[in-house]
């Protein structure tokens, strides 16, 4: 079948010195890129804020040009670049991942695709199938993001297809975060409400110019109330939570204001 | 409020006059400056973490700084009553052109700017002139000494306060403390100015609380005034006024690098052009000040101050009586070292959010106490101390004996400023 593509003929005139050359250009190319990858975010950790974002970003698309500059600069070393060669190699490798690798080229697409579409970034707060973390890194093949329990998690690209990829902050250093009360009923839900308004307002944590909203929802065990707000960074969600509810725990019960005390399930 | 037309005759220690605050505009500056500036401000942060060296303050020339005597001449201490002055004049220019309608006006102001030294002198009667301020009798609203209140006894305080005579609040951001029980107070001041029920009044508030506050009340449409932003040739000519006091000839003041001149500015118009008998070059020392200082005159003079430099050769008093035999033989009564040469506070190493806390805190209150900063920051008193020691040591900010109060400094505003936007803080929009 390779003779029938031509492969044969094409890869005929490569020579000893041509594949150590092309063997030298992918080395500087793995290591530009292993350097970008571990530099890049390093120095992104240190900016902070939306350089850190934008920074982040870059790597997946820096990787993505050498690659393919790489690829570019190598098949004319081993190969005469003309259309029956080309053809030959790119149909050859197409048939190679299309039986053997067929899972795997399915993740390299969707690793392009993730690219141009940009469902995650690195720097991204993302869900995957119950995964929730920031994203660290994004690969050819898979993403690892990192859960708030310190825990990696791989993510193949190819999750892309099929699954509900949820993004709290898209590229952005907003992230909502909400904080829950569950309260008994009989009190008066103004008051309770701009409580918790100021609650947010006077957090040191809260980005002030976005907005504070206090959404209530009448239950049959009482009054569910949702503070949302969002926090100066994405990376202070979890204290920023914890600090709402503290304080806003605190100030409800020195009002006066009964949390529910039986368990509560379902919505 | 100001046109281009007025501006000329507009009082030098306010230049530009005040302005709707959706009119100010930062001064402009070149690519060439703002890249560098954004180069500089990332370097400094990826260095934060690799040297702990570069923190105070180091002079970058030879040249020696100047003397107490040169000092007091050259930048002297701002005159707050003519400012007030200014101030009174055009509000109540305002109102006779009925561009101003409201009975109480809101000024807002970045941190340094002196609006809130300003407004303490309008209950002085004999500091302001009488025909311009029409010999009204103003009182200053001092914050009570606890700030925590709850609705019913801020009503109260307010209730206590003589609202039916002209008043002014200097400073709004010493009326709350951003805790649960301590918004009551302007939260209050604001309903009684909607429903009309407040008077006459004057509003000064510091652009940081403002933001706060015009987040916080989003319904509020107060239409603040603002002092137009100080650029490169109300700056240099609030510099050579304020130089040029008591009957003395214009400042001169030249670049160490090149010998190029900052002060006097270059003639505009052509008469002026052609008088000229020679040809100088100008340095765009102000327009960078000016960019530097985001339009903020206290900023731009705290770094005009650091800027300045004696020549090694000159005396270190200078006497008012030889001043003119002695300008005969000068080519300049001072040197100004170039901005990339002079080394502004920078932001020490720390954790990110307790250092922003602190800072944010501090420019939202306009300097608190330990006590109060600790509550507002929610950072713990013993690392309260050890971040506010490191900043000290950076010149970013200074403990105030008089008030017992801390501040960030004029000096390392900026930096403070910059830092805290990338960070994700909530700045103002000075």
């Amino acid at each position: 079948m390779m003779d029938d593509l031509g492969v044969k003929e094409a890869f005929a005139s490569i020579t000893g010195q041509a594949l150590l050359k092309a063997v030298l250009v992918v080395l500087i190319a793995s290591l530009i890129v292993l350097a970008i990858q571990k530099m890049l975010p390093r120095v992104a950790e240190k900016l902070g804020g939306k350089p850190r974002l934008y920074l982040l970003a870059s790597v997946p698309l820096l990787r993505l040009l050498i690659i393919l500059a790489t690829i570019v600069v190598v098949v004319p070393i081993l190969v005469e670049p003309s259309f029956e060669n080309m053809v030959a190699i790119f149909g050859a490798l197409a048939l190679a991942l299309g039986f053997a690798f067929k899972d795997y080229a399915n993740s390299l697409i969707a690793g392009i695709v993730t690219l141009y579409e940009m469902p995650y970034r690195p720097g991204d707060w993302i869900q995957v199938d119950g995964q929730y973390g920031e994203v660290r890194s994004i690969g050819a093949r898979a993403a690892e993001i990192v859960t708030p329990d310190d825990t990696v998690v791989i993510v193949p690209h190819s999750k892309l297809w099929n699954s509900l990829i949820a993004n709290d902050n898209d590229g952005t250093d907003n992230l909502m975060c909400i904080a829950d009360f569950h309260l008994e009923a009989n009190h008066d839900v103004g008051q309770v409400r701009e409580l918790l308004r100021d609650v947010a307002f006077t957090s040191p944590r809260t980005k002030t110019w976005q907005p504070v909203q206090v959404i209530v929802f009448n239950k049959p065990w009482g009054m569910h109330y949702r503070l949302k707000a969002y926090p100066f960074a994405p990376k202070e969600q979890f204290q920023f939570i914890s600090e709402l509810t503290a304080r806003g725990s605190a100030e409800l019960a020195h009002q006066g204001v009964r949390f529910v005390s039986a368990p509560v399930t379902g919505n | 409020m100001n046109n281009n037309t007025n501006e000329t005759q507009a009082d030098p220690c306010l230049p530009g006059g005040l302005l709707p605050l959706e009119q100010w505009t930062l001064p402009q500056t070149s690519v060439h400056r703002s890249l560098k500036d954004a180069i500089r401000h990332a370097l400094q942060q990826l260095r934060a973490g690799m040297s702990q060296t570069e923190e105070p303050f180091e002079s970058m020339d030879q040249l020696p700084e100047l003397s107490g005597t040169q000092k007091s001449w050259l930048v002297p201490e701002p005159d707050y009553s003519s400012q007030a002055t200014a101030i009174a004049c055009e509000l109540k220019r305002a109102r006779a052109e009925g561009s101003l309608s409201r009975e109480v006006v809101c000024l807002v102001a970045a941190p340094f700017s002196g609006v809130e030294q300003a407004l303490a002198h309008f209950s002085q009667p004999d500091q302001l002139d009488s025909s311009e301020a029409s010999g009204e009798t103003w009182r200053v609203i001092s914050p009570p000494d606890t700030l925590l209140f709850d609705y019913q006894a801020a009503s109260e305080w307010w209730d206590k306060q003589n609202l039916s005579l002209p008043w002014v609040i200097p400073e709004l951001s010493d009326f709350w403390l951003r805790r649960l029980s301590g918004l009551a107070l302007i939260k209050e001041l604001f309903r009684r100015i909607a429903n009309g029920s407040a008077g006459v009044g004057i509003v000064g508030c510091s652009s940081w609380c403002w933001r706060y506050w015009g987040h916080y009340l989003e319904n509020a449409q107060m239409s603040p005034l603002s002092p137009a932003p100080m650029e490169s040739e109300r700056l240099g000519g609030w510099f050579t006024h304020r130089a040029s006091g008591n009957g003395r000839s214009p400042v001169i003041a030249r670049m160490t690098d090149d010998g190029s001149y900052v002060l006097p500015l270059a003639e505009t118009s052509e008469a002026e052009k052609e008088n000229s008998s020679k040809k100088r070059k100008y340095s765009t020392f102000l327009r960078d000040l000016a960019a530097t200082s985001r339009g903020n005159p206290g900023v731009a003079l705290a770094i005009w101050q650091r800027s300045l430099r004696a020549r090694p050769d000159d005396d270190a008093s200078v006497d008012d009586a030889d001043e003119k035999t002695k300008r005969q033989h000068r080519t300049a009564d001072c040197w100004v070292v170039p901005l990339a040469q002079l080394s502004l506070p920078t932001m020490p190493q720390s954790q990110e959010s307790v250092t922003g806390f602190v800072l944010h805190a501090l420019l939202l209150h306009n300097g608190l106490d330990e006590a109060s900063l600790e509550a507002v920051s929610g950072v713990s008193g013993y690392q309260l101390s050890l971040v506010l020691s490191r900043l000290k040591r950076a010149e970013l900010v200074i403990y105030d004996q008089s008030d017992e109060h801390w501040r960030v400094t004029a000096i390392g505003y900026p930096t403070v400023r910059r830092h805290l936007q990338s960070w994700g803080f909530p700045v103002d929009q000075f």
